[in-house]
């Protein structure tokens, strides 16, 4: 249990209030707090070859954007930006020397973000060194300076975390007391429930994390030492990745996967990927722009009194009657059992079609300090799912009065990249099926396939436009421009800062790229006179309002332009009414409508 | 399909033979009746145009517009075509019963023909048909069997029998096992002459109409009866998305897309009426708005706007603003930005609610051939269609991938939206495999392997034909079914409680019978080898001291802060110093204490408590009428501090001790003046929806009235108890 107790213990407060909601949505009680403590040293500021971002560069970007993106998901968190290895001092009691807090702990706000992005780039440099300087270190002094900033805070926090960055390996270059002096800070700090991580960055002779920073930071999470990177970071990507998998981890739930009487496995919830929504507007008074809150009330139209819930009862209409119910048995005809997954057997992977698919997924991980034993159960059926490339089909109930819904858990082994950070966690990703309800009967159109030749050059065009998916490629413009505008509104900016529409298709290169192959595709599949982007329904009406009585004599072909399609194998590109016409013409009786049936009759009877 | 409508007629057999039935089983009228109403029914809930006409033949009576010199007799026209409603379903319940005559099948159906061909002259309809139930008893006359059947073709009306025994297999080779079941009574050879004879025109008409698929129109009462148990599924007429797919700018595909899967939602929402008068127009529901000041002085709807909030800071920001600053773009869309591997498309990140089929456009053949040329370079290439999809100018556009859908009736290009990455997640958890301690043991990994073993749901039969056992996309929406069964349930029997569950819904829910019985064995297996114990949870704090002892340490003191400047006022002044909430004035003491910022929130709130315990203990209303006004200010006073937990959980320890301290009264005055526990609308770190809140008197409520406290809630206190 000692490993496990490691890894949660930074969750403890946490962990107390997650419980209120058992298969709930979940809630937000108490705040994370993060603080930066960046190393400003001269070694930071060095530029990398070939015109690399020096490390502080890259840092302020990083804290750059963890703060936009606590905006953007979870203002009310925490952060502090403090440097250590300055020269100059600033610091709330200015007992501290060397240690310059930029950000005290507060939620972050545009002007903070503003002050971040002052400190980036060649001039945000100069501004670091006009302002702070660097100077000698003293990481005891740095992390005492956190400890005050944390205790001066009177809020409830859930979450303590403290990243350092640094390229320098020994702070205090071999000055024993001041190495001791930061361990017992260090883990003073620790005994407060602050998890302290190591960023460590790039250093030519490599950074060597046993001389200092072993005692420093917080235990790894679990024996495989995932918890501390081996590798320092060097590529901005990475680190921007790294920050942000260390900064989050939100539980939705707490279920059981029950597959039999008494074998009942402890999982948690997680949401691997949710849309992301424009934050709901707040209310404000129109003189003051201060928050108004609402209230509704229910009363009786007659009498003006407030209605209490007892004296309300629903109602919904059918076949002209009226059928009243309570507003618990409203309730109770959504409940089917307790929240959970209940295994109803497996099946082979490929029985998960494609498109059963009706919301996003969620993903499961076993809990083993609500039951002890479920990590161990939770592995076996992990790896002999995986090993087996089957699934297993549950029932799942999200929540008490949720109807149930059916799910496939798939299996999900756990991947690292080259610098050993965890890809894909160990678990079961939990697809939601859909009913027969859920799947509606669309009419198809039968239509004759594409010959070889046609899809031999669309593979060309396919071949030309290929590239790499990932997933976290694209932004999403709506939210990027509805950020931009609140910052600019924020910061009384004169504009919002342009974006990139990254999901908006490359059309000049694309043209390039493909160069004359479209209008090869063009030639094989579509008449000269072809335009797609005219619509083929208004044509014909106009066509048919125009002539109504000439349209049977319109559609005729003489038998010289058919013999020469049929030669050239281009049948398909006529009609369906010019077909039949033609059918017609050589007397060949059909009972077909379908244009291949047509297209054959005709080959049969003119063809060779 | 909504939208359309169709005529149907029932035509149902009412004559004698009817109702004879072997001792023990259902007469086939009392089989016909079920089907009937079972299909009205389902026809009520569906709320569909079509219209039903009920034709009874065999009756002792006759009226119909036919009858004349003897000619189609005892044949009764019931009601003429109507949109079926409650009213019928009654007429069903209490006005069909078995009569003494026999009526001729034949002249039934042409007199259902004519009621078809006269009476929906003028008015459109999709789809005209006869259902026919009989058990073919009465001698019918084959005469005219070969115009009829022609009469029906011409018309174009679909016609379906429903009979008390099965078609037998023949040499047509209609090997339809599910539709015959063994049990069915009358299978066999116990068919009278009549029966036999009248069975041989019936399979005639149905295969001059419908050559060998005509058999399957021909359903015993018994399959009816369990088919048409389920409520019908929830249909909606697929809406065409016409579009142009691109790929650049001078390579278009006129296409049209239909939503193929998504999560179908009940069509009707329930309207809140008033319990005694049962009207809507009774109940009013209004919002007002506040301000955050100590009278919540209220604000009309037109001083309202609109804001966001940017970390700490909240931006006024107009609709109109908004709308004008919003990203914007060109429309309808469906680009593709590029062509990737399907592997790289990652299945749990699928993300959006649906499906959509991509079709080349109707009706357009070059359309067709261009699509179905990507389709199948795609699927030759196992690559997929990055797409750029808006549906139109107002909605956002987003990222998501067309895959390749090759049937053999149909093709089409399948497309999922995907996440972008603001919508992304990444989380780090320990390895499973790298922890020795819990790594699972070979015998232990063996009994799982047993177990996938018991419990495959997809195997092979006899045939060696692959058989899923359990397919979800099969099933009805279980909560669909449970909704019109409760419905239908209170609609014929208002006064009696809900019904239980089907069962056959309860069974199709469930493991299939086969799965439960092979996988006993290898679950006990896995019971002895995998230990599971539930970890004891800590103590929970049960009295309101303990709780505020625990959190009076971490004031809310950074909010208090921010309030310092507008709330030093002349009164504050006035008051002089109160150093603690006294027992003359408690309400007032706590309020300036909150003001005065001298001692922590949850300190304050603790002796405001204390004294409202103080003033419980004195049984009189006036006390009472005191400790609401303190508990109003500890309320009022938590919303604008923005900490709900110490106010709803003492509210929650209160409310649970009223019983046992005999403070009914009180409690009934605190219900009056509605004070419940503080939602998320009110202080968003609340752990109470608004809901709950208002459920929170209500529940008390119903505890008096059925003195049966409802589980739920119970559970609900406790939960949040042991978050403090």
């Amino acid at each position: 249990m000692a490993e496990w107790n490691a890894y949660y213990h930074n969750e403890d407060e946490e962990e107390a209030e997650e419980r209120e909601a058992p298969g709930g949505e979940y809630k937000a009680t108490g705040r994370d707090s993060l603080v930066f403590l960046v190393d400003a040293s001269k070694e930071m500021f060095i530029k990398g070859e070939d015109g690399q971002p020096s490390n502080f560069d890259m840092t302020m970007e990083v804290v750059r954007n963890v703060y936009i993106h606590k905006i953007e998901s979870s203002y009310r968190d925490l952060l502090a930006l403090v440097f250590y290895g300055t020269e100059q001092s600033k610091n709330p009691r200015n007992s501290f020397k060397h240690v310059y807090v930029y950000h005290d702990l507060d939620e972050p706000g545009a002007k903070r973000v503003q002050e971040v992005n002052a400190l980036r780039g060649e001039k945000g440099a100069h501004l670091a060194a006009k302002l702070m300087g660097s100077g000698e270190a003293s990481l005891g002094d740095a992390l005492w300076c956190c400890s005050n900033l944390y205790s001066d805070i009177k809020l409830r926090l859930s979450q303590k975390r403290l990243m350092i960055f640094t390229c320098r390996d020994e702070p205090h270059v071999g000055d024993s007391t001041k190495d001791r002096q930061a361990r017992i800070k260090a883990s003073d700090l620790k005994e407060t429930g602050v998890v302290i991580d190591l960023i460590h960055l790039m250093k030519v002779d490599g950074f060597d994390v046993s001389l200092f920073f072993r005692d420093i930071v917080s235990p790894p999470e679990d024996e495989s030492e995932l918890g501390l990177q081996l590798e320092p970071c060097d590529k901005l990507e990475d680190l921007k990745k790294w920050v942000q998998a260390k900064e989050q981890k939100r539980r939705l739930a707490r279920m059981s996967l029950c597959l039999g009487e008494g074998l009942d496995v402890a999982v948690g919830v997680y949401a691997t990927a949710v849309q992301a929504q424009k934050p709901t507007p707040v209310r404000l008074y129109r003189e003051t722009n201060e928050p108004v809150h609402s209230k509704t009330r229910t009363f009786h139209t007659q009498t003006g009194s407030l209605l209490l819930p007892s004296e309300i009862k629903k109602v919904q209409v059918y076949g002209k009657k009226q059928i009243v119910m309570e507003r618990d048995e409203v309730d109770a005809i959504k409940k089917f059992g307790d929240p959970g997954l209940f295994l109803v057997g497996f099946k082979p992977m490929e029985k998960l079609k494609l498109h059963h698919h009706i919301r996003s997924s969620v993903f499961i991980y076993p809990e083993e300090d609500e039951v002890k034993g479920s990590a161990c159960l939770f592995s076996a059926l992990l790896k002999k799912c995986s090993e087996r490339n089957v699934l297993a089909l549950c029932r799942c109930i999200t929540r008490r009065n949720c109807p149930p819904r059916y799910v496939a858990l798939v299996p999900q082994l756990e991947e690292a990249d080259e610098g050993k950070l965890q890809i894909t966690p160990p678990g079961f990703n939990i697809i939601y099926l859909p009913y027969a309800d859920d799947m509606r009967t669309l009419d198809p159109p039968h239509c004759p396939p594409a010959s070889q030749k046609q899809v031999n050059k669309m593979k060309e065009i396919v071949y030309k436009l290929r590239f790499t998916y990932k997933s976290d490629a694209f932004e999403n413009p709506v939210l990027q421009q509805h950020y931009r505008n609140l910052e600019a509104l924020a910061l009384d900016m004169m504009a919002p800062e342009d974006i990139d529409d990254h999901i908006m298709p490359k059309v000049d290169q694309i043209d390039h790229r493909l160069g004359p192959l479209v209008q090869e595709f063009k030639d094989l599949v579509y008449p000269a006179d072809y335009n797609p982007e005219t619509k083929p329904a208004p044509k014909r009406k106009a066509a048919d309002a125009g002539s109504g009585a000439e349209k049977k004599a319109k559609v005729e072909v003489t038998e010289a332009e058919l013999r020469t399609h049929l030669q050239n194998g281009t049948l398909g590109k006529l009609t369906v009414p010019v077909l039949k016409e033609a059918c017609k013409q050589f007397g060949i009786r059909t009972t077909g409508t379908k244009k291949q049936e047509l297209i054959d009759a005709l080959t049969g009877k003119l063809g060779p | 399909m909504a939208g359309s409508k169709s005529a149907l007629v029932l035509c149902m057999d009412v004559g004698f033979s009817m109702s004879n039935s072997a001792p023990g089983e259902e007469s086939p009228f009392d089989s016909a009746k079920k089907v009937i109403q079972k299909f009205v029914q389902r026809q009520v809930f569906a709320e569909t145009k079509d219209e039903l006409s009920l034709v009874l033949f065999g009756t002792d009576s006759t009226k119909n517009p036919l009858s004349q010199d003897g000619q189609y007799q005892n044949i009764t026209v019931h009601c003429p075509f109507m949109v079926p409603d409650f009213t019928l379903l009654e007429e069903i319940e209490h006005q069909l019963h078995p009569e003494n005559q026999q009526g001729d099948w034949l002249d039934a159906l042409v007199v259902c023909m004519d009621l078809l061909q006269t009476q929906t002259r003028g008015k459109k309809y999709d789809r005209l048909s006869i259902i026919l139930l009989t058990d073919l008893n009465a001698a019918a006359s084959s005469d005219n069997l070969d115009v009829i059947v022609e009469n029906l073709k011409k018309a174009g009306i679909t016609l379906q029998f429903f009979l008390p025994f099965p078609v037998e297999d023949d040499e047509e080779g209609q090997g339809d096992g599910d539709r015959r079941g063994p049990g069915d009574p009358g299978a066999g050879k116990g068919l009278s002459r009549e029966q036999k004879s009248g069975l041989e025109m019936v399979k005639h008409i149905m295969l001059s109409l419908y050559e060998e698929e005509g058999l399957d129109e021909i359903y015993t009462f018994r399959n009816a009866v369990e088919q048409l148990c389920m409520f019908k599924r929830i249909e909606r007429r697929p809406v065409a998305w016409p579009c142009q797919l691109t790929i650049g700018s001078s390579l278009s595909i006129p296409i049209v897309g239909y939503k193929a899967v998504t999560e179908e939602k009940l069509k009707k929402t329930w309207i809140t009426v008033d319990a005694q008068s049962k009207k809507k127009d009774d109940v009013k529901k209004e919002t007002v708005y506040c301000l955050d000041d100590d009278n919540e002085t209220e604000v009309q709807r037109e001083d309202i706007i609109q804001g966001f909030r940017y970390g700490s800071d909240i931006v006024p920001f107009s609709k109109i603003d908004q709308e004008q600053m919003k990203y914007k773009h060109d429309g309808k869309c469906f680009a593709v930005l590029g062509f990737t591997k399907q592997n790289m498309i990652l299945r749990h990140l699928f993300m959006g609610s649906n499906v959509l089929k991509i079709f080349p456009a109707r009706d357009d053949e070059h359309a067709a051939v261009a699509l179905s040329a990507l389709i199948r370079a795609l699927d030759e290439l196992k690559m997929v269609a990055v797409v750029r999809y808006a549906y139109n100018r107002c909605s956002n556009p987003q990222v998501g991938a067309a895959f390749p859908f090759i049937k053999p009736s149909y093709e089409c290009l399948m497309y999922v939206q995907l996440p972008f990455l603001e919508d992304l997640r990444h989380y780090l958890f320990p390895s499973l495999d790298k922890n020795k301690k819990i790594a699972p043991s070979e015998p232990q990994l063996s009994a799982v392997d047993s177990l996938i073993d018991s419990m495959m749901l997809v195997g092979e039969d006899e045939n060696h034909d692959q058989k899923d056992l359990f397919k979800p996309h099969h099933l009805p929406n279980p909560h669909f079914q449970r909704h019109f069964q409760c419905l239908h349930h209170r609609a014929v029997h208002p006064d009696s409680p809900l019904p239980a569950m089907e069962p056959w819904l309860a069974a199709a829910l469930d493991r299939p019978e086969v799965i439960k019985e092979r996988c006993q064995a290898p679950l006990e297996a896995l019971k002895k080898l995998f230990p599971l114990t539930e970890v004891e949870k800590k103590k929970r704090l049960k009295t309101s001291a303990q709780i505020f002892g625990k959190d009076s340490e971490e004031p809310d003191a950074k909010k208090a802060k921010e309030d310092e400047a507008e709330e030093y006022n002349l009164a504050d002044i006035a008051e002089g110093s109160v150093s603690s909430v006294g027992s003359v004035d408690p309400a007032r003491d706590f309020r300036t204490l909150i003001k005065q910022k001298s001692l922590p929130f949850g300190e304050v709130c603790q002796q405001l408590t204390h004294r409202i315990e103080q003033l419980l203990s004195n049984k009189n209303t006036h006390y009472y009428m005191k400790s609401i006004t303190c508990i109003q200010a500890f309320r009022e006073q938590s919303v604008k501090q923005g900490n709900a937990d110490l106010f709803n959980s003492y509210l929650q320890s209160l409310k649970r001790s009223i019983p046992s301290r005999g403070l009914e009264v009180f409690w009934d005055l605190l219900v009056q003046d509605a004070v419940t526990l503080i939602s998320k609308v009110e202080v968003e770190a609340s752990t109470v929806s608004r809901d709950e809140a208002n459920q929170f008197l209500m529940a008390e409520e119903k505890k008096e009235e059925a003195a049966a406290v409802p589980a739920e809630d119970t559970g609900d206190v406790d939960d949040l108890l042991d978050m403090m």
